[in-house]
């Protein structure tokens, strides 16, 4: 018993640098793309949440593995390791445990979930239409349509998604969310643009042939520049 | 010897005249209504139910149910065929378990490796950016083929360690009923060469999910495939049927259900999935096929999808959803709840110790399987489903991992304190775990809904299912393989060479699986032919160059593995009967099985995993005198 305690304290030991070796690698290695709007916060520190418990979990459980390997190994004899069937004990805590952890990020993520698809009064409403395999976007404010996005920056967007034919799917990298895009029925996706810049739509659920090539850019712009490609939207469409 | 001596060359003929007798009947029927005689695609779905019909026919399969019909009894056959080498059991219909779990085995196999190699073509593909030699729909084609090959493959795995070793484990003579045992393996031999068949016409270029609207307007090759997929799911209900039949009805006296060697409470767990959920990827898929021959318009919700025939509209592609992922998701855990009680039951042997927490293992296979069906939704977070669903369904998929847990920690508790052997099937065991932790760990970020928005569809889920299929299924498969092939041969693999599988195959997958990670959180969608090299600050080429190299130092790894086998199969060393020292029922009888495995009925005297006590018996054979 009193072996065991030790190797329970070097094992201790091992597991707790051995997270911090493992998160600090995985937060170095992992390369998301940055974050361009609102909702990223809350989505990518749930992120660094899970990254954590990984890092702690595969510590727990690569240590245990690994130390056991190395002490508990035979050594040339035929011999049998000790006769013991289990422990009552260890096997509940090793489930309440877990069950407590896993309510904890299920309570976390549906209070965040509900914050993210909480409707806002002031958003922005934009029509798109996925289609194989290019994008439509209608703007009802303005009437006008192009095959290419343009947002004003810092407001709240909610995007009205359609499909002509097939199943696609509505995701920028940058902003995190995604939907699908389904025939016969609308589906909303809501974000809200915090840095001016040029990003790429890409259709993420498969679409038959060209779905790796279907693509759409979108600008993020000013609200002035917003205004004005709006009125330049509007005279086309009133010519 | 003539070839059509050989079962499967009989079956195969029987296909080939089943698939024209199909198209002809379509053409007769189209010419009696006065439509144009040919017609693509009703000529090949036709002719391709006759041809499942055909073959099983052909193979001899169905003979003994048609003899009994007609009133003439037909006796169980024992041993090779009489005027015929004893080779060609194995190529014929034959009822003794252990033959059907070799042709199981050896089927999927093949499989993996047609499987494999369709990777490896998409992989060499995808080391660049840009396109190098693969169209876009070939492309397509590609990546679904090699899902739905890999999923007949472990299905084939599956059943091959299942028929194999429950009976034997648990002292039964056969399974419950052989002449189904064998309609269960041969439904699989026309149901991929349907499946293979679909590539040539037209391919399908929806993935292994096929959705529609999609799968409902590409070309014939969808009819094949789907059809492929009734067969194999017809295998799968009979099969899953016959071994719980078997483990409920034929365990020896004092053999309790907690007295059941790990494994079979695996295969117990499986088969109650199998048998209730196959249905449902049958009906989804049957329901596109008619959608597509007789325009009943399930999933089209505007009529303006059918291009065979007019269709009316009113249906729901976000219905097809539901039931396919109702089996879909169950599915994954008939995959790796066998593969994780070969864990189970190999870690006892090589660690000279017994099971800790036997009944909290058994048990988390049950609960893994009664919670695996209330997780269906979680494929689904961004379908378009009423959006309050995914809370419910967030929560289910996170309990999954309590049980999951539970084997972890009693797998760590059944090592420690132990005497640690590290012969070639222990290395795999502890790869399947290092394995399939990776691919765990990687689940919940998939579960909560906000972390899963950006990784849902992308390259990220790649790399966690295949984590999740290599440590669940393809580890432990090996590690059976190698375990078992003395029992099977009766001959010893080279340990070195399997050694260095071990040692090429394991950091190959970790560097895969990760990198398959790593470009899917730079933002690469899965399913693309073609991907901007600009992501991940322009690192993305150099990571799939790597997870590229990874996938061909695996093959090579396989390819070691079977030479392995295949050159000692005949001449290795005689493995004797036990060498592992196991407590488990079939290795307390001679290697190879004989045809009547036990000489007398099996006692259970003892708990199956008491390494370490001495004196303590599991199962005799002795006779109790008066019977």
């Amino acid at each position: 018993m009193a072996k065991n305690r030790r190797h329970f304290g070097i094992v201790t030991v091992l597991i707790v640098i051995c997270t911090f070796v493992v998160y600090w690698v995985l937060d170095s290695v992992l390369l998301k793309p940055a974050a361009a709007v609102l909702e990223a916060g809350p989505i990518d520190y749930l992120f660094d949440l899970h990254i954590w418990l990984i890092a702690f979990l595969f510590a727990l459980v690569a240590v245990f593995m690994c130390y056991a390997l190395i002490v508990f190994r035979a050594r040339g004899d035929e011999g049998d390791g000790e006769h013991i069937h289990g422990n009552g004990t260890l096997e509940i805590i090793w489930t309440v445990v877990p069950c407590f952890v896993v309510i904890y990020f299920a309570w976390i993520s549906t209070t965040m979930l509900i914050d993210l698809s909480r409707p806002n009064p002031d958003e922005y409403v934009v029509n798109a239409e996925g289609r194989q395999w290019s994008w439509l976007f209608t703007y009802p404010e303005s009437g006008a349509v192009t095959p290419d996005l343009v947002l004003p920056v810092d407001t709240p967007i909610r995007m009205d998604l359609t499909s002509d034919d097939v199943l696609h799917n509505f995701w920028v990298p940058e902003f995190r969310v995604k939907q699908d895009t389904v025939p016969g029925m609308v589906t909303h996706v809501r974000f809200t643009p915090t840095i001016i810049g040029d990003y790429v739509l890409r259709c993420a659920e498969l679409c038959g042939t060209n779905h790796s090539g279907m693509l759409a850019t979108v600008r993020v712009v000013s609200a002035e520049d917003f205004q004005l490609w709006q009125s330049e939207q509007l005279a086309q469409v009133q010519e | 010897m003539s070839l059509f001596t050989l079962g499967i060359a009989r079956g195969l003929l029987g296909q080939v005249l089943g698939m024209v007798i199909g198209m002809l009947l379509t053409c007769a029927v189209r010419i009696l209504l006065g439509w144009e005689a040919w017609a693509a695609e009703p000529a090949w779905t036709v002719g391709a139910v006759c041809s499942i019909i055909g073959f099983l026919l052909g193979v001899g399969s169905l003979d003994d149910w048609l003899k009994w019909t007609k009133g003439i009894p037909t006796p169980l056959h024992h041993g090779p065929p009489v005027d015929k080498p004893a080779w060609t059991r194995y190529f014929s219909v034959d009822y003794n378990h252990k033959v059907i779990g070799v042709q199981y085995t050896v089927w999927g196999i093949l499989l993996l490796m047609v499987g494999g190699t369709v990777a490896m073509i998409f992989r060499t593909e995808l080391a660049r950016s840009g396109l190098q030699f693969l169209g876009l729909d070939l492309y397509n084609s590609f990546i679904g083929m090699h899902g739905m090959i890999m999923i007949f493959a472990i299905l084939l795995g599956v059943g091959g360690m299942a028929n194999y070793l429950v009976p034997l484990m648990i002292g039964a003579e056969d399974m419950a009923f052989p002449r189904l045992n064998a309609l269960g393996f041969w439904f699989n031999v026309p149901g991929s060469v349907l499946l293979l068949l679909s590539l040539f016409v037209g391919g399908w270029d929806a993935g292994w999910t096929a959705y529609p609207p999609l799968s409902a307007r590409g070309p014939i090759g969808y009819q094949l495939f789907f059809l492929g997929v009734f067969a194999i799911g017809l295998s799968s209900i009979v099969g899953s049927l016959n071994l719980l039949v078997t483990l409920l009805r034929m365990r020896p006296e004092g053999m309790s259900l907690f007295r059941m060697p790990i494994f079979c409470w695996a295969v117990f767990a499986t088969s109650l999935i199998q048998l209730t959920a196959t249905q449902l990827i049958g009906t989804s898929f049957l329901m596109v096929s008619v959608q597509r021959a007789l325009g009943m318009g399930f999933f089209d919700p505007r009529g303006i999808l059918g291009e065979v025939s007019p269709m009316v509209g009113g249906g729901d592609p976000v219905l097809f959803q539901h039931l396919f992922w109702f089996y879909s998701h169950p599915a994954v855990y008939i995959f790796v709840l066998p593969g994780l009680g070969i864990v189970s039951e190999l870690l006892p042997v090589f660690s000279r110790k017994p099971l800790f927490g036997y009944k909290w293992i058994a048990l988390s296979s049950m609960a893994i399987a009664i919670v695996g069906f209330l997780v269906w939704g979680h494929h689904m977070f961004v379908s378009g489903y009423n959006d309050i669903l995914r809370i419910p369904f967030m929560y289910a998929t996170l309990l999954v991992a309590i049980p999951t847990g539970v084997k972890f920690f009693s797998w760590l508790g059944t090592i420690w304190g132990g005497k640690v052997h590290f012969d070639t099937p222990m290395l795999f065991v502890l790869g399947a775990i290092s394995v399939f932790l990776i691919g765990g760990l990687t689940g919940p970020i998939l579960a909560t809904v906000p972390t899963d928005f950006p990784l849902h569809d992308s390259y990220f889920v790649v790399g966690h299912f295949h984590a999740t299929m290599f440590g669940g299924f393809v580890f432990p498969f090996f590690a059976a393989l190698y375990y078992w092939f003395p029992k099977v041969t009766g001959r010893m693999y080279n340990e070195t060479l399997g050694k260095i599988h071990f040692f090429i195959m394991t950091p190959a997958f970790w560097v895969q699986t990760l990198g398959q990670m790593g470009v899917g959180v730079m933002g690469m969608r899965r399913r693309i032919a073609d991907y901007d090299p600009t992501l991940g600050a322009g690192q993305i080429e150099s990571w799939q160059l790597a997870v590229t190299i990874a996938g061909f130092a695996i093959a090579f790894g396989v390819m070691l593995m079977l030479w392995n086998f295949f050159q000692n199969a005949e001449v290795g060393a005689a493995a004797g009967d036990n060498p592992w020292r196991s407590r488990s029922p079939e290795w307390q009888i001679p290697s190879p099985v004989p045809e009547h495995s036990f000489p007398a009925p099996l006692h259970v005297v003892g708990e199956p995993y008491d390494y370490g006590l001495a004196d303590a018996g599991y199962v005799t054979t002795a006779s109790t005198g008066d019977d």
